[in-house]
């Protein structure tokens, strides 16, 4: 649960010890995770709290009513999504509007099974989600990468929103109204065979989607630390030098677009399991692919679990924001003003080390009078501001200064 | 009430016999509008023997406060606070007295439910969406806290989805039952004879295509010979433009042209009917055209002449100078909210009046608090008032009420659309009975 690949060099994984523990270099102690996975002290705590945070959020959720598990679910799951569109986003470059498609895939993909031919185990419906979900992500990708930048993610847009069609009109898919995910005599999808109670089953999901994300994390780390991974970022920076020193571009972009539409059709068969229930506008809508996207941009795309805590963070405001105003929608978009002007790296990317925020919080610590002159130059900066402004203006009904 | 209650010497109704028609409460009779009628000894007498909670009832409401919707969602709040209003002021159930918390549906009804009854609420109601409370209902049968919904009048959901449900209940009639009256309306004012071509504009989603699907059915089975589709057309929820079905509807001019449209769909396909001369070559039946009221102007109405049906409520009918109930359920709404109320009024005022009055009841019989079985139970098979007249949950958890519709007109004196020439349907004419499915019914006429 490290934030970023940075703590450890993974070409040079040590070759002692194979299983996780602590391992000495250079007179430093790392906690050692998996292979070319070792963490400073500190930031493997922080990697560990968050895994405790995370283990014990349908406890946390019983102390209020307003921290529902299922609203933290549902973020999780979106957010690891996110993780898997942040793949494309900060290696190769290349913004998706139509991750949703993946995501609604394999919630449909649950559904269907799940209503047309009463599969009941959790499993095989995950497996089914994910399956499809990989394949939509292989047509999609297909079509769409034959073009960069604009186009791309137009092309997306465009394959998100033809599904949604297709979704909304067609009775099969249970049209507007969505399809159950409760399948056989027990009415819920079961895990080996055993029926929970409705509590149970939250629970139960739930930790199943801990393992989940766990692992797609641990994934997710391994491969953009791999050769794979650098080969992408060099993608990301110049496909034109990438295909000079031998780099398959399409090849490889289009390996990632599959492997985010896994990580998409995943959550999404997951959500299916957690909602029961599947509707176009919540799974298939262009509006979640933005939703997707500005979960990475909110948490912080160059980071590996940004994505992740993004999600949490807006499903969340979403849900509450519902119960304090009724502008809520306005409160995610002025998140989202706040986050470009003051917090261009998103969440967890500011509380990074080496972050101008993080840096400029030291300086505060440090000498607390800053503010002072922080407040005093943001005054003079508006009142500059306010004097260009009439200036323009002067001139745009004058014609002369 | 009924023609025939007893009447005391001075013919007017006694305390007694309102009490005992409108069901045996204090909390029943104020809900069935009569409350002017008890005189000031109205509040109730909690019965001493009852173990009855001190703390106020609370419950809560989900439905559309924005968007689109929510012109059908504020009217089901409006009315549904409104019966609250009338509880409290009866002196609440058995002394408690109720709160209601009404949260935006969006698209999250089961979160929403989820997080009332862990708020520790008694009773959930809502929601207005179809596909919403197709999700929400199953949830409902597993977390056990009583839901009445207000609307979510998918045909399938007591058929299919929970064919058997213990904790869901609907209040509001559902879309077979509005479909049915539309084609019965079709026939008896125009006349069988004279309808050979019918046309659909419905909205594109499962409920309007549902809606279609059960008027064509109707429409065949009551029309010696059946009838003849010349164009189904289906625009989008909120679609700005409907000329293109417009002008199709002119080319083949249907005798009759059927919509289940609502809200600030049926303003723009109206006004832009009215514009092109749609109404001379068709005439327009609909399901809840009314639900534009507040939205529609004169000249529309007028060119129009339209049959709307408005579910299971109209407020001028019977005629509120001579029904008391109807009087002053409207000039509350348009004293309180300045809206004409239309039947998602009524769609929440009922579904909160059904819990009501079948809790104090059965706190009468059980002489404490009734547990969320009990409530379920005790809701099966509940008959009780409001000014719509008498409702019945049926023991399918389906509630069956008259069905209205009348013909569209302007009146200078509300300033609004008014429905005239109002016709009623008993449940037994537009629904199928307990344990049928709606489209077998139909296919069985």
């Amino acid at each position: 649960m490290s934030d970023d690949g940075t703590a450890a060099d993974a070409g040079s994984a040590s070759r002692e010890g194979r299983l996780p523990g602590i391992v000495t270099r250079d007179g430093d102690r790392y906690v050692r995770v998996t292979r070319g996975l070792e963490l400073p002290p500190r930031r493997a705590a922080l990697g560990l709290l968050g895994v405790i945070l995370f283990v014990a959020v349908p406890d946390l959720a019983t102390l209020s009513p307003l921290l529902q598990l299922q609203v933290v679910h549902q973020g999780v799951l979106f957010g690891l999504a996110a993780v898997g569109l942040n793949l494309l986003l900060r290696h190769t470059r290349l913004v998706s509007f139509g991750h949703a498609a993946f995501f609604g895939t394999g919630a449909y993909a649950a559904a269907i099974l799940a209503t047309h031919f009463d599969v009941t185990s959790m499993l095989l419906l995950l497996a089914g989600a994910t399956l499809f979900g990989t394949l939509m992500a292989g047509v999609v990708g297909y079509l769409s990468l034959r073009h960069t930048g604009l186009y791309f993610s137009l092309l997306t847009l465009a394959f998100g929103q033809l599904l949604y069609a297709v979704v909304i009109g067609q009775g099969y898919f249970g049209s507007s109204d969505g399809l159950s995910v409760r399948p056989g005599e027990a009415n819920q999808a079961l895990l080996f065979g055993v029926e929970f109670g409705s509590e149970a089953y939250s629970v139960i999901v739930y930790y199943l989607t801990v393992l989940v994300v766990v692992v797609g994390l641990l994934v997710m780390w391994r491969v953009i630390n791999s050769p794979f991974g650098n080969a992408l970022d060099a993608i990301g920076q110049n496909r034109t030098r990438a295909r000079f020193i031998g780099i398959p571009v399409r090849r490889y972009v289009l390996a990632a677009f599959v492997l985010s539409g896994v990580y998409g059709g995943l959550a999404g068969g997951m959500y299916g399991l957690v909602q029961q229930h599947v509707r176009p506008e919540s799974t298939l809508y262009f509006l979640r692919s933005g939703d997707i996207l500005f979960m990475a941009i909110l948490g912080g795309f160059q980071t590996l679990v940004g994505p992740l805590v993004g999600g949490i963070v807006l499903v969340f405001l979403q849900d509450v924001g519902r119960d304090v105003t009724s502008y809520f929608d306005a409160l995610t978009g002025v998140v989202l003003v706040a986050l470009v002007f003051g917090f261009p790296r998103g969440i967890v990317g500011s509380l990074k080390r080496g972050s101008p925020f993080r840096e400029r919080l030291g300086r505060l610590a440090a000498d607390p009078s800053l503010a002072a002159t922080w407040l005093r130059g943001a005054r003079d900066a508006a009142v500059a501001a306010a004097y260009r402004a009439g200036e323009n203006l002067r001139i745009l009904l004058f014609g002369v200064n | 009430m009924t023609q025939d209650t007893p009447t005391d010497e001075d013919g007017g109704m006694n305390r007694r016999t309102m009490l005992a028609a409108t069901g045996g409460t204090a909390v029943a009779a104020a809900l069935a509008g009569c409350s002017t009628l008890l005189g000031d000894s109205g509040t109730q007498a909690q019965a001493d023997d009852a173990d009855v909670p001190d703390e106020p009832i609370q419950a809560g409401l989900q439905t559309f406060t924005e968007g689109a919707a929510a012109v059908l969602g504020l009217q089901a709040q409006y009315g549904a606070e409104l019966a609250v209003q009338r509880i409290n002021d009866a002196g609440g159930i058995a002394g408690r007295e109720m709160e209601l918390e009404t949260v935006h549906e969006a698209d999250a009804h089961i979160e929403n439910y989820t997080q009332f009854v862990d708020e520790g609420k008694e009773v959930t109601f809502g929601p207005i969406s179809s596909g919403g409370h197709a999700a929400l209902a199953p949830e409902v049968e597993s977390q056990g806290v009583v839901n009445v919904s207000t609307d979510g009048t998918v045909t399938t959901l007591y058929e299919e989805t929970v064919d058997d449900p213990t904790y869901s209940f609907r209040f509001q009639n559902y879309d077979v039952m509005e479909c049915v009256t539309a084609a019965r309306e079709a026939v008896s004012r125009f006349g069988a004879e004279n309808i050979d071509t019918i046309a659909g504009i419905n909205p594109n989603y499962a409920f309007g295509q549902d809606e279609w699907k059960f008027f064509e059915l109707a429409m065949n089975k009551l029309v010696d010979g059946g009838v003849e589709t010349v164009y189904e057309g289906f625009p989008d929820l909120g679609a700005t433009d409907m000329s293109t079905h417009i002008t199709e509807i002119n080319n083949v001019e249907p005798d009759v042209t059927f919509s289940s449209q609502w809200g600030g769909d049926v303003t723009t396909m109206m006004n832009q009917a009215a514009a092109n001369d749609m109404f001379d070559n068709t005439q327009l039946v609909g399901t809840v055209l009314y639900s534009a009221v507040d939205e529609l102007e004169r000249d529309v109405i007028e060119s129009a002449e339209a049959v709307s049906g408005s579910r299971n409520w109209y407020w001028d009918f019977p005629n509120r100078s001579r029904w008391a109930p109807n009087g002053d359920t409207f000039s509350d709404a348009r004293e309180e909210w300045d809206i004409v109320p239309t039947a998602h009024f009524m769609s929440g005022y009922g579904a909160v009046t059904a819990w009501a009055t079948a809790t104090a009841k059965l706190v009468d019989v059980i002489g404490g608090w009734p547990s969320q079985d009990q409530i379920a139970r005790g809701l099966e098979g509940h008959g009780f008032y409001t000014p719509a007249g008498y409702h019945v949950m049926g023991t399918g958890h389906q509630g069956k009420s008259n069905a209205f519709s009348g013909r569209m007109e302007w009146s200078e004196d509300v300033g609004a659309a008014v429905l005239s020439d109002v016709n009623a349907y008993a449940p037994q004419e537009v629904s199928p009975p307990e344990g049928t499915t709606a489209e077998e019914w139909v296919n069985s006429w």
